[in-house]
């Protein structure tokens, strides 16, 4: 890039190309994505013996449900109780590292940060879920949901907050990469995949592979990022 | 912009410039820039840096914050609304110009 003026009319394209150019670099600049997925793997980590201690797990002979054990055809019914006493601060916990992260991060390479949205969005997504939760428990008895209720309660879960909260990270940062990656975080947290796991010692175990999927999906994620801003560098 | 006036006319001489017109666009992107920054970004001597800053804080269009890091001296470069107004003018007409060469190439 030279001193020199522009001609007037001389070589607007290159002009814009360079506007465009130098943008792209700040924002590549701005970008510590692989903390942000490393904090909410650690997260999602945390939560699986928190949620499965807090399970509580009640079964009583009667009709037939979606959680009849086959050995003594009674009902079970579960309530998240742990997992809804730690996930609300956890979040909240790390959406505020994430923040002052990325804030101290761009701060030591001499920019400004775009990151405060997407803390704001991933607080009320917390709070959102939470209020959701409580009123589920409160006037929702255990049914049998048609389908798009379930995947509008795992997109409304924890899991599922974290990814819309991404999206808007995604957009903030313009980063395709992270849009590609969380669109596919949120397809396995929309149709969990266990592999068929399923331990017989306990109703207990059920929620854990998704869980487990989950975590490992942003943990790939965050050595993904941090591999390839090592590259870039 | 009328159809008979040429994109060239509404053209601000401070921002129409390759650097203040980096400067603006690192500065609107980041929401803050550090000197150092802008100077590696820009790959500009401190002085010339420095003279292109004073001509865009004079026209109002950023505002500098002096600070520290550290024992560090560190200066940051913020646009005002004013230069956020000035860079997306400029960049409307940078696009209608290069529009109207690609419509008109007898229009250059």
């Amino acid at each position: 890039m030279t001193t020199d003026s522009a001609p007037a009319a001389g070589d607007p394209r290159r002009l814009l190309a360079d506007v465009r150019a130098l943008a792209r670099r700040v924002r590549v600049d701005q970008r510590v994505t692989w903390v942000a997925l490393l904090v909410l793997a650690a997260v999602t980590f945390a939560a699986i013996p928190i949620d499965y201690y807090g399970l509580d797990v009640r079964c009583e002979p009667g009709a037939a449900a979606d959680l009849v054990r086959p050995a003594d055809a009674s009902v079970c019914t579960t309530w998240r109780r742990g997992a809804v006493f730690y996930w609300p601060p956890a979040l909240l916990l790390a959406y505020t590292a994430i923040a002052v992260c990325y804030v101290r991060v761009a701060r030591a390479r001499g920019l400004g940060t775009r990151v405060l949205p997407y803390a704001i969005t991933g607080g009320a997504l917390t709070v959102g879920f939470a209020a959701a939760w409580i009123l589920a428990r409160l006037f929702l008895g255990p049914h049998q949901f048609p389908y798009w209720v379930l995947l509008l309660d795992r997109l409304t879960a924890p899991w599922g907050t974290i990814g819309v909260a991404l999206l808007v990270l995604a957009r903030l940062e313009r980063n395709v990469a992270l849009l590609v990656f969380t669109l596919g975080y949120l397809a396995v947290v929309l149709v969990p995949v266990t592999f068929g796991v399923h331990f017989a010692w306990a109703d207990r175990t059920e929620f854990l592979p998704a869980q487990v999927i989950n975590g490992t999906v942003l943990l790939l994620g965050a050595i993904g990022f941090a591999v390839a801003r090592r590259r870039h560098r | 912009m009328t159809a008979e006036q040429h994109p060239v006319t509404g053209l601000d001489e401070v921002v129409h410039q390759r650097v203040r017109l980096g400067i603006l666009t690192i500065a609107h992107e980041a929401r803050r820039a550090e000197f150092g920054y802008l100077r590696t970004q820009l790959d500009l001597t401190a002085g010339n840096l420095s003279k292109h800053l004073s001509v865009l804080e004079a026209a109002g269009l950023i505002e500098l914050e002096k600070g520290y890091a550290g024992k560090r001296g560190r200066t940051w470069i913020t646009l005002t609304p004013a230069g956020d107004v000035a860079l997306a003018e400029e960049v409307g007409r940078l696009k209608a110009l290069i529009a109207r060469i690609e419509t008109n190439p007898e229009a250059r």
